[in-house]
């Protein structure tokens, strides 16, 4: 298999200003230092709770956010470093679904304008062939030609997603970037527009990059994925052994709070205390010894490495890789019980 | 037991220039002394609506409400004037809304806005209150209560500020709770969080919960029993246990079914077929039957009743299914 997306040390920093423009008063590291590579084909997840940086690294995946550090590869060549045309070019290959269907597309177009826009921004100009496309796409995407001069305001959140899709696709992408295209939907909607992706997949040779929050349904869709927290991948590599033997303690809770109807089987769920801390100048060691159930004292200050512990199974946590031979204050190895008192936020 | 709700036959309709929309189409409910009820459904159900009637919200006009019964620990609160049920929200029955940034009020400190609740309904003194308040906000979990009663909403985190609104709601010791999607706009691991201490306090102090949710796992977690809302009507009622492991009606399968699981290796998603109703233009019949697997003629033509079909157990079917997902 080849790699369709390599991200090399990517990451991305606002600045926070001041009241004055000049003041610099710190950096959110949204991303930082993310190393991932997706391979043609397959379906990426990328899990992680709000404001630890999934969409802000797939924005960076497509070019909309230039990476402060770092590369990003699709099909290896640098996005960055392209001239404007050449980029507009591949920028084509590469769409993105949205969250919301409600504001994601434009209330004042029909059907037709919503799904032709990409063509029409391409230099196509024949009503006929444009029209004929998005009847196709259109039933593609569960939809019929009679829809053609419809509204959004006249579709339900699920139909709104699909048009959203096929959108996306009607330039023929290689590589969708789906950002929680499901969390605003309904239940029972949810698992329909699932399907549709990944039938579509099958169908068109689509490699997917599925951002989400949710891990059970990350788990029926991907086959690798990334677990991030506070900017940083925490565990990465094929969902099966991730999901088989989590070796992150961050993972272990997340599929812990999974809540399951299952009334046959008592599981446990770990409660991680506290929340997920501001990710404006974050602490430099691991970014996640504050939540940490079993975290040590070393792991305040020193950064784990992300180390390939077996084949395409990637952890950055002290537990599992041990701490680097260089100075280290003493006790390293202790574990923080009783915890001591958390900084204030 | 006592019976804390009794809700009977309870209708609502919106006039709209589209036609009358039939939000609530005669739902009962009753929750008893510290139990959690749970109201399941999708959006546009009609589950918050109930709730908000039962709390006497609802604005009317707009709203065209018929009640046969609404009563709340004994009184008839159908009967009541806005100034006595003034006095019953927040302190016999509180709510908890989903999201706590608009539900706070931004230009005040939340101890401030806790400290509200016991100097309106206790009358203490501002210091009373605020001691309270210190003991409130420690109990449902917050660290550096004091410090923390001076920030504003904006200053906390989306769980943190959840769990203002518990300590708000749970601050007068009500009879009852109305938590309406109280987790729904939270992370997962803080939603682990939040319901725990909501589960912790409701049986700490002796409340009633009804919990309004769409999400089945959160039902699965903390409720006892669970009525399943489907297009302005109950269509399942059931003990938690027994909802989960014998769901009878077809929409309650097919919701289960569509709440993916660890355990599931199969790549493919269960289904529901078709959308929700509009709610100015529902189906004749029963209101499943165009997404139904098992719809006859009976069911496109007549709305079937709600039958007991159990112990506690009620199901608004002609073809219920039985434990194994058969027919009967």
């Amino acid at each position: 298999m080849t790699e369709i997306m390599t991200l090399q040390n990517v990451s991305v920093h606002f600045p926070v200003r001041g009241a004055l423009p000049f003041l610099r008063k710190g950096e959110i590291q949204a991303v930082s230092d993310v190393s991932l590579s997706i391979h043609r084909g397959e379906i990426f997840g990328i899990v992680g709770e709000s404001g630890c940086g999934k969409t802000t690294l797939a924005s960076a995946m497509v070019g909309m956010i230039k990476p402060t550090a770092g590369q990003v590869l699709f099909e290896g060549v640098d996005l960055n470093r392209l001239p404007r045309d050449e980029f507009k070019k591949m920028r084509r290959r590469m769409q993105m679904i949205f969250q919301d269907p409600f504001s994601s597309l434009n209330p004042r177009f029909n059907v037709y304008q919503i799904v032709s826009e990409p063509m029409l921004i391409r230099g196509e100009d024949d009503e006929e062939t444009m029209k004929a496309r998005v009847v196709e796409l259109l039933e593609l995407v569960g939809l019929s030609s009679q829809d053609l001069y419809r509204y959004p305001s006249d579709f339900s959140g699920g139909q709104r997603q699909r048009l959203g899709i096929a959108r996306a696709i009607s330039l023929n992408p290689s590589f969708l970037v789906c950002d929680e295209p499901v969390s605003a939907l309904d239940v029972s909607i949810h698992a329909q527009i699932l399907n549709l992706l990944l039938e579509l997949q099958e169908k068109l040779n689509l490699t997917y990059v599925f951002i989400s929050h949710n891990l059970a349904d990350v788990k029926k869709m991907c086959d690798r994925l990334a677990v991030m927290y506070l900017g940083k991948v925490m565990e990465a590599g094929n969902s099966d052994k991730i999901f088989a033997n989590p070796m992150h303690p961050y993972t272990q809770a997340l599929i812990a709070a999974i809540l399951d109807i299952d009334f046959s089987e008592e599981r446990e769920i770990i409660v991680l205390p506290g929340d997920t801390p501001s990710p404006i100048n974050p602490p430099p060691g691991c970014r996640f010894w504050q939540r940490c159930p079993k975290a040590m004292r070393g792991c305040r200050e020193v950064p784990p490495e992300y180390v390939e512990v077996e084949p395409d199974h990637f952890v950055a946590c002290h537990l599992v890789n041990g701490f680097p031979d260089q100075e280290l204050p003493e006790g390293y190895d202790q574990p923080m019980v009783p915890r001591e008192k958390v900084p204030g936020r | 037991m006592e019976q804390v709700l009794k809700l009977r036959n309870l209708k609502v309709v919106f006039p709209t220039d589209y036609g009358l929309i039939r939000a609530v189409e005669g739902v009962d409910l009753d929750i008893f002394h510290r139990e959690c009820v749970a109201l399941v459904g999708e959006s546009g159900c009609g589950k918050s609506v109930t709730s908000q009637a039962v709390m006497r919200l609802l604005e009317s006009p707009p709203a065209l409400i018929r009640v046969d019964a609404l009563e709340f620990d004994g009184r008839d609160l159908t009967q009541c004037t806005e100034q006595e049920m003034q006095e019953i929200r927040g302190r016999d029955m509180a709510m908890i809304f989903q999201d706590a940034m608009t539900s706070l009020n931004p230009v005040m400190t939340v101890g401030r806005q806790i400290d509200e609740m016991y100097r309106r309904h206790n009358g203490d003194s501002k210091k009373e209150a605020r001691e309270k308040t210190v003991k409130a906000l420690e109990l449902i979990g917050i660290p550096e209560p004091r410090e923390r009663a001076n920030s504003f909403p904006h200053q906390l985190s989306g769980g943190m500020r959840q769990r203002v609104l518990l300590a708000m709601a749970f601050a007068c010791m009500p009879k009852l709770i109305i938590a309406d999607e109280p987790t729904t706009a939270l992370d997962v691991t803080i939603q682990a969080q939040v319901l725990k201490t909501l589960r912790g306090m409701q049986r700490g102090c002796g409340t009633s919960l009804l919990l309004v949710t769409h999400d089945l796992s959160v039902v699965a977690s903390i409720a006892d029993r669970v009525y399943v809302m489907y297009a302005g009507r109950i269509v399942e009622k059931a003990p938690v246990k027994d909802l989960f492991t014998s769901p009878h009606h077809p929409y309650t399968v097919g919701l289960m079914a569509a709440v993916p699981r660890l355990a599931d290796e199969k790549k493919q998603f269960t289904q529901i077929p078709g959308t929700v109703p509009s709610p100015v233009n529902k189906p004749s019949g029963c209101y499943f039957h165009p997404r139904c697997q098992y719809a006859t003629e009976r069911c496109r033509q007549e709305m079937p009743r709600l039958k007991p079909t159990g112990k506690d157990r009620e199901v608004r079917c002609f073809h219920p299914l039985s434990a194994g997902g058969e027919q009967q």
